[in-house]
């Protein structure tokens, strides 16, 4: 395009070459004005809700603020003693990443398997199907259904079994016991996780030119793994990137699940992310500024993930 | 994983083994030290004889027969156990004792109403024609006894028999002399013991109806008329501030003629919305004729006195009561006494008086039911149905009220009573326009009495309502799922016809009964009693998680379980069958019992083998058979109006009744004129009658809690004597959701006042200046801008009280629990132990002490341990206003049952609990609560004790978990669940319930107000008590818990100090404390109780004597946690603490030891943020130097 602008308009006085890069984009802007008006509002607000919060909470995060009284400057304090002085927020990194390293790539697999096998029913039954899978993860709070299942009274569904069977004597504390917790949190969490990511795959599914897999047929594919591969998943790479998006946001930010059925904080910090972390001091301890350092750290690395995925599917089908 | 699971398996099973040997060498071993003294004050729990008693009297139907065949004396006459009027009293009857020689007469002519003490005399022969004032508790020295009478009287051979039981009495409103409470909204409650004991389980607690009135009524002023004809005329009318019922009546009194014109107001605020009227009691005498109050039995209550002396007592439960007379009526000559058993509907007709009437027609007269004149309960209140267009009146947009029902009136005894005057004597038709909808399938019940008439007379002498007929006592109302209207009638009578005079007054009171359905509720409920017990009894076979194959034998072991299951269903099915018969049409609330038969069929049929594997169906199955009772006896019914129709009216006026339902076009209309205004409703204004001017003083009030309670302060606010009115400043309340406190300071946009903050908030709010302290000095670091007056700080502290002049005056040292400079040494008394152990004591020494301090002259308010909560570094941040904390419920048959005693101590509580657990029975306390108070018993405290030389602000500068006392009460925590096996997670309600968990430890308000609305088939089985001791060193045993607290506080950013300061004292003080309390039982029901933080407040409450004698038994074993900066941390890692204990074994010292490093490194640094001194590990001689 700026190519084709300097070879037409050659007869201009001011060149692309002989703007700098500043007075060049306001040249664009204004000839695009339109475009900037209809997007204004959308900016507008996004800019207001989204960028503005998060620059603050870079601010913050450098300050004590402390949600009641005028902060203080405290420079990279707040830093410093997240990493070399707090403990609990090493174990929360560790937790947040064994928590984003299995349910987050083991849900997008999931998700796209499920969404490919879905794809095949005849319409009907994958409309009733479709919503099977979607159920959990629209229906608020049915999580909570484990909460009952592994309750921890001796008439809960799990400890009942367990003590019918003679496996066990004493009730066990499934959502208080350390040793229960993570993978039982992680169970639930694979459980919600076929939600919106899940939609979006069979959306793109759907999007797939049928006529592509004739040509493909014709140029020698083998068998229904090389067409996923070389046609279906390359032909619906923004559906994956919105999929990926939102697996990594989800499994970073998994917290709402662990506090209703653990408890906050979990037993021993078992289950403690740093949504938690945060939580805890921005919350309960009323230290924003730290908690803002926190918010900083966890944006920094959703941001380098998503940077990590965007890279691998760009690998897709090649 | 699996791995992991096996491990686990093993060690279970082995440490199960051990646990075993354990838990029976510990129950042998607290065999041998149970013996311990009972130190306990004030002790509330039932002895093993008084329980055992209670539970084993015998039901109306056993007492009846057992005195089948006795004999009847020939000559049978009315028998006066207690008489004033008629000064022939039997015999050395006629002085009631009490044991103290605290009689109390009161002269009937004397207006009752007032608190002029001087009417009442204590001596008899003072005045002819007095009555018996029976006290709701007698304060004698410093012990605090239920009210009580006894009376002898003698029965001859000849007058031995069958008698009904009659007294006459009145609802004084008046603070009792001799004790600390007056009256409150319940009805009154006394005991009955005929010879020492209950005759039968229906009388055990006799309740005496009161009367209550709206405070909208207001009678005309009479002027002379021309007029010479009785009339009266009623119409309803629509203004601008309100609706308005107005009744003109021409009437004669004497021989001259007057007319008035009486008005009834229901007010409304500026947007239309009705608000609710004020149930007034009213005093009246009346006559008590006993019959069952839970509505199963029909008709009245038959005593049987045989030959010989008899003594009578009453003994108060709930509220004053003022006696005339007591008799026995024989039951064979009641009739002459036109109440006990009722003409035949046929028989009316025929009297001579009804048979000559003459007809009568022209116009009905249409009576609103949301205007009654008397009722029974300060909670039958009128309400809104905008369902139908056909309601009047009703207005799109707005809630007005228009019916009656809505709430409350569906219990058994509740009833509403409206005036009326017919124009011309005849027969009279009444027709109702009503909807009931409630219980699906099947009828409801109502009774009609009538009291009035000269020729014919409705009623008792005294004005107290009877049965016309005996039909009337169950008039049904089907089931439909729309408004109908329809006559009063039966199966046989299209509508019955009631005589009427004209210019009399008559009395028409519709009363909530079970009518036939009780026979049926009966007899579910019986079987669900026998299901219960069949349960425990399974249990106890079987364990909670029975092995589906086994067939545990049951035919052999325990047959009659199997014979109760077969029975229980043959009767529920009966019922169904029956009741399928009645109503034509078996709804969704019948087929719950279906299910329930069927389940009871299969478990009872092959010898009971199928019995374990549908165990846990069972259960559930009994709470549904309990819920199903509860329903049913819950007769909903929704009036809108009633209406006296001429039996004779013309086609035109029959036209004019109300119509069942509005026709399309109405319903359509006003349908989307509602729609259209919900659009512009200003729910802010909820509740505001006008809207304040500009420039006068508001203080802004915030609550997060619900729209009744929201309601019940705006009302109270705007009462002729609520704050307003009082201190003249506007009050702007505002329902807010909980946590916008926060984000509102920080915008510098909140309240005035707050109203229930908790204290752990009020505290970390303190830290940071957010609230102001109310204690006299300045705010932290001296920023907040007000002092408040030395005169306002004294108001709160313990060392002070008003006198009757209002002065304020210092109590000696010796009247204060704690010491006489309790509240100067605040900073320290949350963390000396020889400060607390001087509380302790003296708290022990002066349970009675604090009724003392109670007695209405003094101001004490508040508890030590509430304010406590609120105390940062000396200064206090708030007003206590719920205060909350453990109590220990026990199921009075169960422990009868396996013979045990209520246990006072944690040995004694040890010491019964193998044999609970030998019945699959067991104990409830969460770990959370026991691991505070146990330490607190022991005499321990959650932060160290730093000694009193050093500042005050050294206060919680360090935990205290590492003392020998801590970790003992740690210790001694987990070995209940680890050693004893007590669940660490139960649902409390429903095993208390079904009897598995006999005695249940936690908050008592909760429990409390769960167990009255959720397990009403245990009412009566169940009590409650303080929280078992802990021994100490010195022998005495301490039986603290810990209080909770929720606290009026007023945000930085007050813009008007003064006036928010008055609110929070006209708010937390004790008359609007009680006020709020009573008014949020009556207008949301039993389940409402209120936790008052204020200690005179707690007295006017409507708790039973002996519940009120247990919470202040509790109350004066009192103590709190202290928030400091950090104590978030404590609660979080004492849990883990323990978790480690419970799931991995550890060894708890050790699990406790290691986190106290870590909740020691948060309060340091924590401290540090705000810029406390800390101490350092092992610092404190360099402390002392640096304090120098």
């Amino acid at each position: 395009m700026s190519e084709e602008t300097k070879t037409v308009d050659t007869a201009r006085p001011v060149a692309r070459d002989e703007m700098s890069k500043w007075q060049w984009t306001w040249k664009e802007m204004k000839k695009n004005k339109t475009a900037y008006f209809m997007l204004a509002p959308f900016l507008l607000l996004f800019i207001i809700f989204t960028v503005l919060p998060v620059l603050l909470s870079i601010i913050l995060s450098l300050t004590d603020f402390n949600m009641l009284e005028f902060p203080n400057w405290k420079g990279i304090d707040n830093y410093i003693d997240l990493f070399l002085n707090d403990d609990i927020f090493m174990l929360a990194v560790q937790n947040t990443l064994i928590f984003a390293c299995i349910t987050g790539p083991v849900s997008y697999i999931l998700s796209l398997l499920v969404a490919w096998f879905v794809n095949e029913l005849p319409p009907k039954i994958r409309a009733v199907v479709t919503l099977i899978f979607y159920a959990p993860s629209i229906s608020g709070q049915v999580y909570l259904i484990w909460k009952t299942l592994f309750s921890s009274d001796a008439y809960g569904w799990a400890n009942a079994t367990l003590m019918d069977l003679g496996l066990i004597n004493a009730p066990i504390l499934w959502f208080e016991d350390a040793a229960y917790v993570m993978p039982l949190c992680i169970v639930v969490a694979l459980w919600t996780s076929l939600g919106t990511a899940f939609l979006s795959f069979i959306a793109g599914f759907q999007t797939v030119d049928r006529s592509m897999y004739e040509a493909a047929a014709v140029d020698g594919i083998k068998n229904r793994w090389q067409e996923l591969w070389f046609i279906t998943l390359p032909t619906m790479r923004p559906q994956m990137m919105f999929g990926a998006v939102l697996a990594i946001t989800n499994s970073f930010g998994f917290g709402a699940v662990v506090d209703a059925l653990c408890g906050f904080p979990s037993v021993d910090y078992a289950a403690h992310t740093i949504m938690h972390h945060l939580n805890d001091y921005g919350g309960q301890r009323f230290e924003v500024g730290y908690a803002s350092a926190i918010a900083v750290v966890l944006f920094i690395v959703m941001f380098a993930s998503n940077i990590l995925v965007k890279k691998a599917l760009a690998k897709v089908g090649e | 994983m699996k791995k992991n699971v096996f491990q686990r398996v093993v060690c279970m099973l082995l440490s199960v083994t051990l646990l075993l040997g354990a838990v029976s060498v510990t129950s042998f071993a607290a065999a041998g030290s149970a013996s311990g003294e009972k130190l306990k004050v004030n002790g509330t729990a039932a002895t093993l004889e008084e329980m055992q008693a209670l539970v084993g009297t015998v039901s109306y139907k056993e007492y009846i027969e057992s005195y089948a065949n006795s004999t009847v004396g020939s000559a049978p006459e009315v028998i006066y156990v207690f008489d004033v009027d008629n000064n022939n009293r039997v015999e050395g009857s006629s002085m009631p004792s009490n044991g103290s020689g605290n009689q109390l007469y009161v002269s009937e002519s004397a207006d009752c109403k007032t608190e002029d003490w001087e009417n009442f005399y204590t001596d008899a022969s003072k005045s002819e024609d007095n009555a018996l004032f029976l006290p709701t508790t007698v304060k004698d020295g410093n012990n605090v006894t239920p009210g009580s009478a006894t009376w002898t009287f003698n029965v001859t051979k000849e007058q031995q028999g069958f008698y009904y039981l009659y007294i006459e009495y009145y609802n004084p409103q008046i603070t009792d002399p001799n004790s600390t409470s007056k009256s409150s909204v319940s009805s009154i409650q006394k005991k009955l013991y005929i010879d020492g004991k209950v005759p039968f389980d229906e009388v055990g607690t006799l309740i005496f109806d009161k009367h209550w009135s709206y405070n909208n009524y207001k009678e005309g002023t009479p002027e002379p008329t021309t007029a010479t004809e009785a009339s009266s005329k009623i119409r309803y009318e629509e203004r601008d501030d309100g609706y308005y019922k107005i009744v003109d009546l021409v009437y004669k009194e004497g021989n001259n003629w007057f007319k008035r014109t009486d008005t009834y107001k229901m007010t409304q605020d500026i947007n239309g919305n009705s608000m609710s009227p004020l149930a007034e009691e009213s005093s009246e005498w009346s006559t008590f004729i006993s019959r069952d109050a839970s509505g199963f039995e029909e008709g009245y209550f038959k005593f049987y006195l045989p030959y010989g002396t008899r003594t009578f007592t009453l003994e108060s439960e709930r509220e004053p009561m003022i006696i005339k007379s007591i008799r026995f009526v024989p039951a064979a000559a009641a009739n002459a006494e036109n109440a006990t058993e009722s003409l035949d509907y046929e028989d009316y007709l025929k009297n001579s008086i009804i048979a000559a009437a003459p007809s009568v027609s022209g116009d009905f007269i249409r009576l609103e039911a949301e205007f009654p004149d008397f009722v029974s309960d300060s909670s039958v209140l009128p309400g809104n149905s905008n369902d139908n267009a056909a309601n009047y009146p009703i207005k799109a947009g707005a809630q007005m009220f228009n019916v009656i029902g809505k709430t409350s009136y569906d219990a058994v005894g509740q009833w509403a009573a409206y005036k009326f005057t017919v124009n011309k004597t005849g027969l009279y038709k009444i027709n109702m326009r009503y909807k009931q909808s409630a219980l699906e399938g099947m009828f409801i019940c109502r009774t009609l009495k009538l009291v009035g008439g000269n020729q014919y007379k409705y009623g008792l002498e005294d004005g107290t309502p009877t049965v016309p007929f005996a039909q009337a006592d169950q008039i049904r109302f089907d089931y439909n799922k729309d408004w109908q209207s329809d006559y009063l009638g039966d199966g046989t009578h299209d509508y019955f016809e009631f005589y009427f005079e004209a210019g009399e007054e008559y009395t028409m009171y519709l009363e909530c009964s079970l009518g036939d359905l009780s026979n049926y509720i009966k007899k579910v409920e019986d079987a669900l009693n026998e299901l219960n017990e069949a349960y425990l009894k399974i249990l106890q076979r079987t364990g909670a998680s029975p092995d589906a194959n086994t067939s545990y034998d049951f035919h052999k072991a325990m047959p009659e379980v199997l014979n109760t299951l077969i029975d229980s269903a043959t009767t529920i099915e009966q019922v169904i069958k029956d009741l399928e018969a009645i109503c034509g049409t078996k709804g969704s609330h019948l087929a719950t019992l279906e299910t329930i038969v069927r389940l009871l069929q299969e478990m009872g049929a092959n010898y009971g083998v199928d019995i374990a594997a549908n165990l846990t169906t069972f259960k559930s199955h009994l709470g549904t058979l309990g819920s199903w009772v509860n329903d049913s006896k819950k007769g909903t019914l929704i009036v809108d109006s009633i209406n006296i129709v001429p039996t004779d009216a013309s086609e035109d006026t029959l036209k004019k009744l109300p119509k069942a339902k509005a026709g399309f076009f109405k319903s359509f209309g006003f349908e989307i004129s509602s729609f259209i205004h919900s659009f512009f409703t200003d729910y802010d204004q909820m509740g505001l009658t006008e809207i304040p001017e500009e420039g006068s003083t508001t203080v802004d009030v915030w609550l997060a809690t619900g729209r009744d309670q929201s309601q019940i302060w705006r009302t109270m606010i705007d009462a002729d004597d609520g704050f307003t009115d009082t201190y003249g400043h506007a009050v702007a309340l505002k329902l807010v959701t909980a946590g916008t406190l926060l984000p509102s300071i920080l915008a510098g946009k909140g309240p005035d006042v707050y109203l229930g903050l908790g204290s752990s908030d009020v505290i970390n709010y303190a830290i940071r200046d957010a609230v102001l302290a109310v204690d006299g000095t300045a705010g932290q670091n001296g920023t907040a801008e007000y002092e408040f007056g030395a005169e306002d700080a004294k108001y709160f502290t313990t060392n002070y009280y008003k006198d009757a002049s209002g002065n304020v005056v210092a109590l000696a040292d010796k009247d204060v629990l704690g010491k006489g400079d309790y509240f100067d040494s605040l900073g320290y008394t949350s963390i000396s132990k020889s400060y607390m152990n001087t509380v302790c004591d003296l708290e022990h020494s002066t349970a009675s002490d604090l009724a003392s301090v109670n007695d209405k002259n003094t101001s004490y308010n508040f508890a030590p341990a509430a304010m406590n909560t609120l105390t940062l570094l000396d200064q206090t941040f708030g007003v206590p206003q719920t205060m909350s904390f453990a109590m220990m419920f026990y199921r009075m048959d169960v422990l009868a049952e396996i013979g045990k005693e209520v246990p006072e101590t944690w040995d004694q509580l040890l010491d019964i609990l193998p044999d609970l657990q030998m019945s699959n029975m067991t104990i409830g306390v969460t770990y959370v609560n026991a691991l505070d108070f146990m330490m607190y018993q022991r005499g321990g405290n959650m932060w160290k004790f730093v000694s009193e030389e050093y500042d005050s602000k050294y206060a919680g500068a360090k935990i205290d978990l590492d003392s020998r006392i801590a970790l003992d009460a740690f210790e001694f925590v987990c070995n209940l669940y680890t050693m004893h096996s007590l669940p660490v997670t139960f649902d409390s309600s429903n095993r208390f319930r079904t009897g598995e968990m006999p005695i249940v430890i936690g908050d008592y308000i909760s429990i409390y107000n769960t167990l009255a609305v959720f397990a009403t088939e245990i009412g009566g089985l169940w009590e409650f008590s303080s929280l078992p001791g802990s021994e100490n060193d010195d022998g005495s045993y301490n039986y603290d818990s810990l209080a909770s607290v929720t606290a009026t506080v007023i945000p930085a950013g007050c813009d008007n100090i003064d006036a928010a300061w008055s609110f929070i004292q006209w708010q937390t003080g004790s008359f609007a404390q009680s006020t709020y309390g009573n008014r949020i039982v009556a207008v949301v029901g039993p389940a409402a109780k209120y936790e008052t933080a204020n200690l005179n407040a707690i007295e006017d409450l409507s708790w039973t004597a002996s519940e009120k004698a247990a919470i202040r038994d509790q109350m004066a074993n009192l103590n709190a946690i202290v928030n400091y900066p950090g104590s978030y941390i404590i609660a979080r890692y004492m849990k883990f603490a323990f978790l480690d204990a419970y799931n991995n074994g550890a060894n708890p010292t050790e699990a406790m030891m290691s986190y106290i490093e870590a909740i020691n490194g948060e309060i340091v640094r924590k401290r540090q943020e705000f810029e406390l001194p800390v101490i350092e590990e092992n610092d404190d001689e360099a402390l002392k130097e640096n304090n120098q």
